[in-house]
Parts: C-alpha cells; sequence; structure tokens
C-alpha cells in the first residue's frame, strides 16, 4: 500500500516535470517561431498586428522590407511575392529616405484610411481644393503601383477628376502624401504621412542598437535579455528593429546551447 | 571519381555532364591557394584583373598607382617550400616612369580579344593606351574628356576592333584602333558612365551603365539606345511565358487592372495618351506629351534619350554578361545586385544576400562557366551566390582591404582577386584532392615500390 502510494507520488512528480518541461519547450520555440515564418503573407499579416503602438503619432502599420527578410528563408521568394501581392493591389511599397534601399510595405486599406484621416485633418484646417484627395485615391492610387510618379503622369492621371492647379499638387504635398525627389525635379516618391518622426526613430534606433551590441566586449548578446530592453530614441520597439537589422544584414542570430544569441556580423 | 570516368566511358554520362560535373566539385572546393602565388608588382590598390582569351595563361592587372602589369599564371617563375609553391612574378611592369605611361591610377586594364600582342589601358589621366606588349611601347592613344572609369572590347567581333570607353562625361565613346580616331559617341546617359561591357552574343551590342543608375543596351549602328532598363519592370521568373507573350499582342489593355505579371504593360485607353517609363525594341511611338513644355523634334532614335527609368537607386558599379548572353547582372551603389533578363529586359527578382557593396570605384564581377555561380566582390570579402536563387555558396575572406575586381578563369577553374591592399590572390580548388588522385599522401612512403 505505501509503495503503491509512493509509486503515485513518484508519477505525479514525473508528470509535473513532464509538464514543466513542455511548457518550457513551447516557450523557447515560440521565441523562435517568432523568428521565422513559412509564407510571406502569413508574415505580413502577423507583423502587421505586432506593430508596436505609438501615442503621439497616428499612423497605420507599416512593415520594413528588411523584416520580411528575416523571417522568410528565401529572399528571392519573398520578393516575387511582394510583387504579385502588388499587383493584386492587396499592398503598397514605398521607398523611404532612410537609407540605402528601404521599403515600408502597407497594406491597402490601411493606406486608404490613412488618406481618409489626412483629408479629415485637412478639413479642420479649412484648407480649400479637398477634391484632389479623391481624384488622388481613385486615379492615381489605383494605377500607378510603383513608388514613385513623374510629375506629367501625376497631372495627366489627376486631371481625370477635374481641372488640376498647382494647388492641388502643393495641397498632395504638404499633406505629406508625395515628396519631391532630391536627384530629378519632376518626379515625386509615394509617402506615407505622419511618417516623419517614426523615420527618425527608424534610423536612430538602429543605431542604438548598433552601438548597444558594439560596446559589448564579444559584440553579441542573448536574444532574450536583447528583448527586455527598453530604447531611448526611438518609438519603436526592440523587435521591430531586432528584425529590420536581421533582415538587413547587420545582425547575426547564432544558435547555441544556452539559447539564441544576437551578434554583430562582421563583413 | 574512377567510376564516373568508367561511366563516361561506358557511354553512361554524357561527355560534357562529366566535365561539368568535375567543374563544379572543383568549384566548390575553392580556397586560398597553398600552391600558386602572385607577387603583386604593384604599390597602389588593384582596379582591374583580366586573364587572356586566349590561351588562359596571361595575366593583365592594372592599379592605383599607375602601373600595369602582366604574369603567366601557369609557369611560376621559381619555387619556394621545397617546391610546393609557386611564386609568379611579374613578366613586365609599365608604370609612371615609363616615358609614355599613364600619370594617374589606371581604372581598366584589358587584353586585345583577338590575340596578347596588345593590350589596352584606360586612366584618370584621361588617356587610353594601346600597348604592344613584347616592347612595351604605346601604339595608340585617345584623349577622353573626362577621366576613364571602364574600357572594354567585345570578343565576338570580327568586323570591327573598337573600344569601348566609360568615361565621367556622359557620352559613351568609340575609339578604333585600325584607324587611330573616334570612331561615334553614344549619347542618353544623364550622368557619368562607370561600365561598359559588350555583349556575349552579338557584337554590335553594347551594354553600358551610369552614375545615374541608368543602363542602356546600344546597337552601334544605330543612334540611340534600343532598351532601357527599369527595376520596377519585373517577371516572376528566369524567362518569360510564351503563353503570355502572344497574347499581349492582340488585347489592349485599358487600365492595367488586371495581373499580368510578364506582360508590357501598355495602357492606351480611348480618353488618355500616358507615356510610361518603359521603352520595349518594338516601340514606335516612345513618349510625345500631348501638353508638355518641351516641343522639339527629335530623330526616333533619340527618344529613349527622354527615358529616365533607372536600374538602381543610386550609380551602377559593375555590370556582367553571361556567357550565352540571355541574362545580366547588375550591382549597384545601392547594394543591390540584380539580375535581368535580356530578352524581356525585365529584372527577374532574385534577391542576392548583400549587405553592402562598395560605392565609390567600379567593381568587376565574375560569373563561372554555366553561369551557376557569380562572384561579387563585397567589401573585404568575395561572395559567390547561386545565380537563380541569390544564396551565398561561398565566401572567401583574405584580403585585409576591400576586394575591388575578380576574374574566374575557366579553364582551370581559378580565381583571381585584387584589392586595395595591394595584393592579387589565387583561389584555387584544393589540391589534396587532386594529390589523392595522381601520387597518394605525402607521407606514405610505398615500401613495395623500388
Amino acid at each position: 500500500m505505501a509503495q503503491n502510494l509512493q509509486k503515485e507520488r513518484n508519477d505525479g512528480e514525473r508528470k509535473k516535470a513532464q509538464l514543466k518541461a513542455a511548457i518550457l519547450i513551447k516557450f523557447c520555440l515560440s521565441v523562435e517561431k517568432s523568428l521565422t515564418f513559412s509564407d510571406t503573407m502569413v508574415a505580413l499579416r502577423i507583423m502587421r498586428a505586432q506593430f508596436p503602438q505609438i501615442d503621439k503619432v497616428s499612423i497605420q502599420p507599416f512593415i520594413l522590407q528588411s523584416q520580411l527578410y528575416s523571417s522568410v528563408k528565401d529572399r528571392t521568394r519573398v520578393d516575387r511575392d511582394l510583387e504579385s501581392l502588388k499587383r493584386e493591389k492587396v499592398l503598397r511599397i514605398f521607398k523611404l529616405n532612410t537609407g540605402q534601399d528601404d521599403h515600408a510595405i502597407m497594406f491597402s486599406e490601411d493606406y486608404s484610411s490613412q488618406i481618409e484621416r489626412v483629408k479629415k485633418r485637412s478639413q479642420e484646417k479649412k484648407l480649400g481644393n479637398l477634391e484632389v484627395f479623391e481624384w488622388f485615391k481613385t486615379h492615381v492610387i489605383d494605377f500607378k503601383l510603383e513608388p514613385s510618379i513623374e510629375h506629367h503622369e501625376l497631372w495627366t492621371l489627376l486631371s481625370l477628376g477635374g481641372k488640376v492647379k498647382d494647388e492641388h499638387i502643393s495641397l498632395l504635398i504638404n499633406a505629406g502624401l508625395l515628396t519631391r525627389q532630391l536627384i530629378d525635379p519632376n518626379m515625386y516618391w509615394f509617402t506615407i504621412p505622419n511618417i516623419g518622426s517614426i523615420l527618425k526613430g527608424i534610423s536612430q534606433g538602429r543605431k542604438e542598437v548598433l552601438s548597444l551590441l558594439n560596446r559589448r566586449r564579444y559584440k553579441e548578446m542573448m536574444l532574450a535579455s536583447l528583448e527586455k530592453k527598453h530604447l531611448r530614441l526611438s518609438s519603436l520597439d526592440m523587435r521591430f528593429h531586432l528584425r529590420d537589422l536581421i533582415g538587413s544584414g547587420h545582425l547575426k542570430i547564432v544558435q547555441t546551447p544556452t539559447g539564441l544569441v544576437v551578434q554583430v556580423s562582421k563583413d | 571519381m574512377w567510376r564516373e570516368i568508367g561511366d563516361r566511358e561506358a557511354g553512361k554520362i554524357r561527355p560534357n555532364a562529366f566535365a561539368n560535373r568535375f567543374k563544379r566539385n572543383r568549384i566548390e572546393s575553392l580556397q586560398l591557394s597553398n600552391h600558386k602565388d602572385i607577387v603583386s608588382a604593384h604599390r597602389g590598390s588593384i582596379n582591374s584583373l583580366q586573364v587572356d582569351l586566349t590561351e588562359g595563361r596571361y595575366l593583365l592587372s592594372g592599379a592605383s598607382d599607375a602601373s600595369v602589369a602582366a604574369y603567366d599564371v601557369q609557369r611560376p617563375t621559381e619555387y619556394e617550400g621545397n617546391g610546393i609553391i609557386g611564386k609568379h612574378k611579374c613578366l613586365f611592369v609599365v608604370d609612371r616612369t615609363h616615358e609614355s605611361g599613364h600619370q594617374y591610377a589606371v581604372s581598366s586594364a584589358v587584353w586585345y580579344p583577338i590575340d596578347t600582342g596588345l593590350f589596352v589601358t584606360g586612366s584618370y589621366d584621361y588617356h587610353i593606351n594601346v600597348w604592344d606588349t613584347n616592347t612595351t611601347q604605346v601604339v595608340t592613344n585617345f584623349k577622353m574628356p573626362g577621366k576613364v572609369y571602364k574600357t572594354a572590347m567585345s570578343s565576338l567581333a570580327t568586323s570591327h576592333m573598337l573600344i569601348a570607353a566609360g568615361t565621367e562625361d556622359v557620352q559613351v565613346r568609340l575609339c578604333d584602333i585600325a584607324s587611330g580616331a573616334l570612331a561615334h559617341t553614344l549619347s542618353g546617359h544623364r550622368d557619368g558612365v562607370m561600365t561598359v561591357e559588350w555583349s556575349s552574343s552579338s557584337e554590335w551590342v553594347l551594354v553600358t551603365g551610369g552614375c545615374d543608375g541608368a543602363i542602356r543596351f546600344w546597337d552601334i549602328r544605330r543612334a540611340g539606345c534600343f532598351l532601357v532598363l527599369d527595376q520596377s519592370q519585373s517577371q516572376l521568373g528566369r524567362r518569360p511565358p510564351i503563353l503570355d507573350r502572344s497574347a499581349t499582342n492582340k488585347v489592349s489593355s485599358s487600365k492595367s487592372s488586371s495581373p499580368s505579371p510578364n506582360l508590357p504593360v501598355k495602357a492606351r485607353a480611348a480618353q488618355r495618351k500616358l507615356s510610361n517609363g518603359s521603352s520595349m525594341k518594338q516601340s514606335p511611338i516612345a513618349k510625345i506629351p500631348a501638353k508638355g513644355p518641351l516641343r522639339q523634334r527629335l530623330h526616333p532614335g533619340m527618344l529613349s534619350a527622354q527615358d529616365r527609368a533607372t536600374a538602381h537607386y543610386g550609380a551602377v558599379t559593375g555590370l556582367k554578361v553571361t556567357e550565352d548572353g540571355m541574362h545580366l547582372l547588375s550591382a549597384g551603389s545601392d547594394s543591390r545586385l540584380r539580375l535581368w533578363d535580356v530578352e524581356s529586359g525585365r529584372n527577374t527578382l532574385v534577391n542576392f544576400e548583400t549587405v553592402r557593396l562598395q560605392t565609390s570605384k567600379p567593381m568587376q564581377l565574375a560569373t563561372s562557366q554555366n553561369s551557376a555561380l557569380v562572384f561579387v566582390p563585397c567589401m573585404t570579402t568575395v561572395k559567390a551566390f547561386d545565380m537563380w536563387s541569390g544564396r551565398t555558396d561561398l565566401t572567401f575572406r583574405g584580403h585585409y582591404e576591400c576586394v575591388n575586381c575578380c576574374y574566374f578563369s575557366f579553364q582551370d577553374q581559378e580565381l583571381y582577386t585584387g584589392g586595395n591592399d595591394r595584393q592579387i590572390l589565387v583561389w584555387s580548388p584544393s589540391r589534396l584532392v587532386y594529390d589523392e588522385m595522381d601520387e597518394g599522401p605525402h607521407q606514405d612512403q610505398d615500401n613495395w615500390s623500388d
């Protein structure tokens, strides 16, 4: 009888130990799972859901292209999937000025709601020529899928809505939907409105994370402890920056017996 | 390996497949050579390397200290280390002290493609010199309006002997050796031209990449370029499918709302006439803006000068046409490497995992035979990427500073790289495998051989 009781107790303890082990493994896997996804669309949706909440600026979630590269293994497939999604008008790609070849991906419905918000703000400021937003939305965005547009083409497309004046284009630029290109005065980039402070946050956050790791003796840190750190200069969270830096190749993740380690890559 | 030779003998493997398999195994074992060493005669960073195309024996290098040297890469000048390491010293070196040598950095040194009797060098002192190899004298020289970034001669040419020169000036110049004068100029770029390459499928086609980010294809028999590559025109794969292309000629899509991936988008709705960025080969009416400021009457060939499509978001620093002439690789100062399909003029969207590429100098790319691998100098390393998937296959770390140029010799499967640390490094397939096949390991003393 005593033996049976002891056996039950041992069984119970063993089960508890097994349960603990299972939870621990799942936790580790989930940290790892948050870094790799099987499919571009899945990665996009999950990253959109994980976009950090920023209080001061009202902006819809966007994803940097380098973040996608960190999550999906095959980069060529990511590029091609993005291209086909862009052609299906599910999402839109914008070129950012934070560095060489940075692109932001935003879903079309998010972008439309952002344009609505901008239009409402312009209405509150009692500016004229508000019909240009409608023309922009229906004629330009639907047709031109590339991140840049020529002045003449913009004029022609907007003219489909009505008589275009220079003030209309100035309104679009002031609202933050278009920017002039520095190299070529006749070309415009499409931009996301209200994104200025976030772009600054992105570039400063990148520098901060890299300097954090570069200051250490072996230029590496455990991923678990790095994720908990809080960034001073950027309003975006650490996970956002880590994905971006891993995808652009500045950092790399190494498997060690104690867990995942983030290292500054040497090349 | 012996089994494969037996299979080839029996006819189970085709001879080409056998040779390719052997070569691929050798390429995969490329490492810093332990039996070959090139003693660099330069005191400046190496800007250009080329092995001659006729024999595959002589390596020509141009450096920033205005020196040009040639090395014999098959026969060492002396042996070291018990006869294992072969040292290759230069056969001759031409530098600033030479009476007609260059005064500033030599940016490009190429052999005359027919034989090694002549070589052509281009330098930042605005001159292109044509040298006689045996006497090391300048035969002809051409003065350019700006620093010469790259010179190229076509290896397929049978009816012309033109040197294409890309300089700081916006025009690409073609110099003729036979007459000693400038043949013609090609205008269209809006900034200096950093790279020029002749096509490997036609002796009349020249590809140029400019500092404005545009890549243009020129047929030198006509005025103007016939193709400008646009990075936003892309196709989702190596080649466009045949079916879709035949369908486009009948369909005139009005608003291009239907996603048709591999079609040249020509939207001509009833109400409006748009001018799109891409100019295709057969487009007779490229861009005639209905109400625009400028109204010059341009030669139809020159309409392409108004095409502002860019292939890279920065300058184009390197170009390489694949051996079969069907694809083009381009490296840009936006640190991207792109693969283009020459036939359709589209970006194939292969993503090469390059982090950072050198941006201020032109760089030289190399491809392996059959174009399976592309060798790219990435800062201080040279990486070999798989051409169709973009994965990094091999990394060659050996230089102390930035690598500028690399050349892959098809004959020996050896890679030569030159960089800012004034060294020319040789990367060859590991010798051990070779020895095992032929002689047996050194320590094993046969006790039955007498």
